[in-house]
């Protein structure tokens, strides 16, 4: 039990601790993981940026190279006497010193050195690091219908042809450059021919192969119409453009971001490939109208915020689990006392109050624990050994009083009917006392063989002083009586022996009479009790004329009236106390002398025992299980007569 | 039960109010005879606010009654509500008391 308690208060305090930690903890990571997400975009666009300025850089070095050398020659053509020998050495020239040019031919329209014939383009090209030289241009290569030179002298603009392989044998990408140049004669402008320039894109491919971005992130160049020049797929280059390939992935947005790439765009954004989310920075190439990608896979430019929100929620759970361990040991450790202390409380309901206590140093709660529990041990002790006195002593006295009580109903008659042998007369009594012992009595028997006397007295109070005095007023009443007959000399007497040494005042309310069981005439006393019922024959139910006397028990000397009364035959007497009249319910309403009236006008033609009975069950129902505050005594006499 | 005291005209008039019974005849007691105790001889006891009263209760009249008799001093009752007054009849107790209507006449 004391280790279920401690258990669950750790358990608890830990549970409410971590949800707070995890709490904040998800909060923070919440936090973390958004802001570092937003650097890592930033930083990755920034970088992706820079790795494409720098390759474009290098390209373009080699391109502009290109551009310029043509562009020289194009002006040495067209601002020179030429002598059409030495055009030959300028081809040669130019592959010589430049080794990305591949070729060079300088190619005239037709007719332009008659003497040459129709077709003049001398052609040096490399081969296996050897120069070549040639003339192009025959009924079988008629190089005016050529892309390379009707292209450019359509638009008179120098032109990046598409790459393509070389069918002369050259297994390399190359991509040829031709410029047009004119001869000039005043105003008049007229065409002379075209300078080309091949070039080998192994270089290209070279330095964008280079290019390496996270784990799988890699660089690609497209041309102008879309067509892969290169891809680390090498399936890809020359095979596809990106739209073919866009429409093989089903991936419209790699087709819008195709064009926006052809327009010559700048941007960096996401598409979905598969099931991968790709990210794309894409720039155009100078002048060529290519344009270069650096492509990489989302999930790796996250790669290491993932790596390090793992670390930290590896760091957090284990944290955690640290934290749970030591809140659930301090707390164990903080309440080991109060397993003491509930040990201890179990031994003090098991009746030991000398349980050793815990050791407690600290000056906390435990303190103030302890303290009130060392105190509550003491007053316990002390409180029950307090309580085994009294309730010994009162265990003693409840046994007396019992006995006492089994003494005080042996005193009184409890035989009905009483006199079975005499038809005149039949009695029928009660006493019920408030506590164990009570201040009423009631008596009677025959005096002689006609003569019955009946009393019944209330004692001022109750309990045991009333019972005493009780006792002492039946005891003196038995042995007074038998000697007299009359009512007045018996409470004459009662009176003077009552009276003297009365230091405590008692006195007793009493009704005396004898009866002359032959003629029906009793002779009675009334000192100072509540005045009796007579029932008579007829019907009529009325209290008993009253004799103003004093209580028995007060004044030695005082003298007591008798008077005399007749019954006819069935007429009844009904004697009661005062515990009757006054018996209270919950309202303090007192049951009245004008209920118990009423209640025996009910019962007026019962037998005594029936009348005594209904007058009880009249004070219950009347009571309503209030406490009952005084002894209850009824006693009923019928004269039956002759 | 709730006992006022004052003094007029030679005689210590004590208003008694609520119940006299088993619960409170000791209280009752004490006091009446604590009162006598100092020296007043001739007490009233106004009895108007008096509802109910046991033989417990008329016990200490009596008590009262008899220590002043012994002093020669008076025990006077006054302005009994008929309930008390009848339970006084019954019992014999209003020829033992000097019983009078009102205040005045028990102080006259």
């Amino acid at each position: 039990m004391a280790f279920k308690l401690t258990k669950s208060l750790a358990s608890r305090i830990v549970f409410y601790v971590l949800s707070f930690c995890v709490f904040l903890f998800l909060i923070s990571l919440s936090v973390f993981y958004f802001f570092s997400k937003k650097t890592i975009e930033d930083t990755t666009r920034k970088n992706a940026l820079s790795l494409m300025e720098s390759t474009v850089f290098k390209t373009e070095q080699i391109l502009l190279t290109t551009e310029k050398i043509s562009k020289n020659y194009k002006w040495l053509i067209e601002s020179h006497q030429l002598n059409c020998d030495s055009i030959m050495f300028y081809t040669q020239l130019i592959v010589k010193n430049n080794p990305e040019v591949i070729g060079c031919a300088i190619a005239f329209e037709p007719e332009f050195f008659p003497e040459k014939g129709y077709y003049f383009s001398p052609y040096t090209y490399r081969e296996n690091g050897e120069l070549h030289s040639t003339y192009l241009g025959s009924a079988d290569y008629d190089y005016f219908i050529m892309d390379w030179y009707q292209i450019p002298v359509t638009i008179e603009q120098p032109y990046w042809s598409e790459p393509y392989y070389d069918s002369g044998g050259v297994d390399a990408l190359i991509t040829t450059y031709s410029v047009p140049f004119y001869r000039y004669s005043g105003q008049e402008k007229a065409l002379a021919g075209v300078i080309t320039i091949d070039l080998s894109l192994e270089w290209l491919t070279d330095i964008v192969s280079s290019v390496r971005i996270f784990e799988t992130g890699y660089a690609s160049v497209i041309s102008r119409n879309g067509t892969f020049v290169t891809h680390p797929k090498t399936e890809l280059i020359m095979n596809q453009t990106i739209f073919s390939w866009a429409y093989e992935l089903e991936s419209p947005q790699l087709r819008e971001i195709g064009r926006d790439m052809q327009a010559g765009n700048t941007n960096f954004v996401s598409y979905v490939k598969g099931k991968t989310r790709w990210m794309i920075s894409y720039t155009p190439l100078g002048s060529s109208g290519w344009s270069l990608a650096i492509v990489f896979p989302r999930s790796e430019m996250y790669a290491p915020l993932r790596q390090i929100s793992i670390v930290l929620i590896i760091l957090i759970v284990v944290g955690l689990g640290l934290l749970t361990f030591i809140i659930t040991k301090i707390v164990n450790e903080q309440i080991k006392p109060l397993r003491y202390f509930a040990k201890s409380a179990r031994e003090v309901a098991d009746g030991n109050f000398d349980n050793k206590l815990p050791e407690i140093k600290s000056e906390d709660e435990m303190k103030d624990l302890l303290n009130s529990f060392e105190h509550m041990q003491k007053d316990l002790k002390s409180y029950i050994e307090h309580l085994k006195e009294t309730t010994s002593a009162k265990e003693k006295i409840e046994s007396e009083l019992r006995i006492a009580r089994e003494i005080q109903m042996g005193m009184i008659p409890k035989i009905f009917p009483p006199f079975p042998d005499i038809p005149e007369i039949d009695i029928y009594a009660m006493l019920e006392p408030a506590k164990e012992v009570g201040g009423d009595l009631y008596d009677f028997f025959l005096i002689d063989d006609k003569h019955l006397c009946i009393a019944l007295g209330d004692v001022s109070g109750k309990g045991v002083p009333a019972s005493l005095f009780m006792a002492v007023t039946r005891t003196l009443l038995r042995s007074i009586a038998p000697k007299q007959r009359s009512p007045k000399v018996i409470v004459d007497a009662l009176n003077k022996s009552l009276s003297l040494n009365n230091e405590s005042s008692m006195f007793v309310t009493f009704f005396l009479g004898i009866i002359n069981i032959e003629t029906g005439y009793m002779q009675y006393t009334n000192a100072g009790h509540n005045p009796p019922v007579i029932i008579s024959s007829g019907g009529d139910v009325k209290m008993f004329e009253i004799t103003k006397d004093i209580p028995i028990g007060l004044f030695p000397e005082h003298r007591y009236e008798e008077k005399e009364m007749h019954f006819l035959p069935s007429d009844k007497i009904f004697l009661y106390t005062d515990g009757v009249t006054e018996a209270e319910n919950w309202d303090a309403d007192l049951y009245s002398e004008e209920k118990l009236l009423k209640c025996l006008s009910l019962v007026k033609k019962s037998e005594p025992i029936e009348i005594v009975m209904s007058v009880a069950r009249d004070v219950v129902i009347h009571v309503n299980d209030y406490l009952q505050s005084d002894d209850l005594t009824m006693m009923c006499v019928v004269y039956y007569g002759k | 039960m709730n006992l006022t005291k004052k003094n007029s005209n030679g005689f210590c008039i004590l208003n008694i109010e609520g119940r006299i019974d088993t619960t409170n005849f000791n209280e009752f007691e004490n006091e009446v005879v604590g009162i006598i105790g100092t020296g007043e001889k001739n007490i009233v006891l106004n009895c108007k606010g008096l509802n109910y009263i046991s033989s417990s209760g008329l016990r200490v009249f009596l008590i009262a009654q008899k220590k002043l008799m012994a002093l020669n001093g008076k025990l006077h009752l006054c302005e009994m509500q008929p309930t008390i007054k009848e339970i006084f009849d019954i019992s014999g107790f209003s020829t033992i008391f000097k019983i009078f209507e009102t205040e005045e006449e028990a102080l006259a």
